[in-house]
């Protein structure tokens, strides 16, 4: 679990300097740091990003989830606000770094890049984290064989330095 | 045209995300696609925007940026010869 | 089993699934160039409403007419039905309380899921709806995608020189890319058709969603994700009984590409394609819904009896590396 100012990781705290933006950047650099793509990401494809790299490097070695299903409220709003200042009338400069951005499933989407998963990538905009619940039970109930591994949670993103992220690797027995 | 090609790395540098480097880590006659920076098409695309919004050259045809941004030098090169900003 | 019992489409082209589908056959498209639509956007060529249209509103309509020409708006407001919305930017960026406003509309009590998968929406909303039916968490699915083209998604899509300026042309030698749409469209899921009109115009069979895990926004040059969603949908099937693939088609050169390569490794190629962007251009989060509904009458309508099952396959992909299909069965 990540917000702005703490990291929990499977109970126990992981103490960290920084808050907001910089912890998201102080996290990369601890736990991944050879990835230089993340920097191109916005808030919210950082934190999905980050949150998922310190996840599956504490599992078990070697895990490779079947699928990548996240949700939050926000969408992408925080980054459309971003690409709105580029589109203004008058000041128009349309950014694609941006642009492609201003899609809450990209985050799904780079998780799958960095860990090589060609399995399912899903995104779902609901009111609260526990109405995923139904939908993960359906989606690993569909397909069991398919769906061994999944990784899934809440990646919020409304503002800057305002974001929180809650993820699980769901074993489906 | 050294003072353009600083000012040029320096708006690559922020345009494109590159946190941890500084226009000396930038090599002026690299590649930047493929080898070198390793940029790739949204990259592209957004050096198209810069040329743009910092020099008013507007590019119709992204596929002539392959040649246009091979290095710092070609894309500075090509500044100075069309830019109206 | 999963029983599509309702659809309905809006769009620039017309009202109702049939005036829409008439429209295709008649060869007639809502494609148009716009010069001053938006402030400061370059001309652009796209499938758009006359009078702009309000998102809600237009959900709702679609809903209403869906349920309306079907007889089955006694299933809105019950507990065991669930609205999905499919779309990409909602109403001016907010995609949860449209949602909200279009179930609290229809007096359904349950929280609205809204699936945000990029292009790939309207299909995978539907395998979200397939998938709680067949878990029996609900017996009914109210599944409506829709966008409305705005200066936000048009001047991305230039910056992305993605834009052709004259209507696409998918799987064209000379295709320059994409157009731009919007449009409203709603199918109905049902685990319990007969409690309703009982008519089944599809069954929902499979459905499937892999990324390719190989750029945000290029598709895979090898098609691995939509190749593994073809797979995935026709496995046990016989090829024969596939009557068509309604494709992506997007018309830029990267897309086509890589779905014929899919279309090739899944050994489809020799099946009829039909590519409808061209009529309606690129309607986003409509996209998966309104196409699945012509693809199927498409293929109702070259069914001359009702003495074999025919199988439809509707596939997409989307921004984030994401791709996804479904198959519908049609007939006995």
């Amino acid at each position: 679990m990540i917000t702005p100012t703490s990291v929990v990781l499977d109970g126990k705290v992981v103490e960290v300097q920084q808050t907001g933006d910089k912890m998201l950047v102080e996290l990369y650099r601890r736990f991944a740091g050879d990835y230089p793509k993340f920097f191109k990401m916005d808030t919210l494809c950082r934190l999905g990003f980050i949150a998922a790299e310190i996840l599956l490097k504490h599992s078990a070695a070697g895990v490779q989830p079947s699928a990548v299903i996240l949700a939050n409220r926000s969408a992408s709003i925080k980054n459309d606000t971003d690409y709105l200042a580029t589109i203004r009338d008058g000041d128009y400069y349309p950014s694609p770094a941006l642009f492609v951005y201003t899609l809450p499933n990209i985050v799904t989407g780079e998780i799958a890049i960095r860990h090589h998963i060609q399995g399912e990538t899903a995104f779902y905009i609901l009111d609260t984290p526990e109405e995923l619940e139904p939908l993960i039970h359906s989606t690993l109930s569909a397909q069991p064989s398919a769906f061994s591994t999944v990784l899934a949670g809440w990646t919020e993103c409304s503002a800057p330095n305002e974001f929180y992220a809650k993820l699980q690797l769901i074993w489906n027995n | 045209m050294e003072q353009l090609i600083e000012q040029l790395k320096n708006q690559i540098i922020e345009a494109l995300n590159f946190e941890d480097m500084t226009p000396a880590d930038i090599e002026t006659d690299a590649p930047l696609f493929g080898e070198g920076l390793g940029l790739d098409s949204i990259d592209a695309l957004e050096l198209i925007m810069l040329l743009d919004r910092e020099y008013g050259i507007k590019l119709a045809d992204p596929k002539a940026g392959k040649a246009i941004f091979a290095s710092v030098r070609t894309m500075a090169e090509y500044i100075q010869a069309n830019r109206t900003k | 089993m999963v029983s599509c019992i309702a659809h309905n489409i809006i769009s620039p082209l017309g009202e109702g699934s049939q005036a829409n589908y008439e429209a295709v056959r008649a060869g007639r498209s809502g494609l148009r160039l716009y010069t001053d639509r938006f402030e400061d956007v370059e001309p652009f060529c796209a499938s758009l409403f006359d009078t702009p249209q309000e998102f809600v509103p237009l959900c709702i309509r679609s809903v209403e007419e869906a349920v309306a020409q079907y007889t089955c708006s006694d299933l809105l407001h019950r507990s065991d039905t669930i609205f999905i919305l499919s779309t990409t930017k909602g109403d001016q960026l907010d995609l949860l309380t449209p949602a909200q406003r279009i179930a609290r509309h229809f007096g359904n009590p349950n929280p609205p899921v809204v699936v945000s998968n990029a292009c790939t929406s309207g299909v995978c909303a539907q395998i979200t709806a397939m998938r709680l039916l067949e878990a029996g968490l609900y017996k009914h699915a109210v599944v409506v995608g829709c966008d409305i083209q705005t200066k936000f998604i048009v001047s991305g899509f230039q910056a992305f020189k993605a834009l052709s300026p004259e209507p696409c042309l998918p799987f064209s030698p000379d295709r320059k890319g994409l157009n731009l749409g919007e449009a409203a469209a709603t199918v109905v899921y049902s685990s319990n058709p007969s409690a309703f009109s009982g008519q089944t115009l599809w069954t929902l069979a499979a459905g499937s969603i892999h990324n390719d895990a190989n750029h945000i926004s290029a598709p895979s040059r090898t098609g691995d994700g939509a190749f593994l969603c073809l797979q995935d949908v026709t496995e046990g099937v016989q090829k024969e009984a596939i009557s068509l693939i309604g494709v992506h088609g997007t018309a830029t050169p990267y897309n086509d590409a890589m779905e014929t390569v899919a279309l090739e490794r899944a050994g489809l190629q020799d099946i009829p394609i039909l590519a409808l962007k061209p009529f309606f251009g690129h309607t986003m989060g409509a996209a998966g819904v309104l196409e699945t509904i012509l693809c199927a009458m498409q293929a109702q309508n070259g069914q001359p009896a009702q003495d074999r099952t025919v199988h439809v396959i509707k596939m997409l992909s989307g921004f984030g590396g994401v791709n996804a299909a479904i198959r519908m069965e049609i007939g006995n």
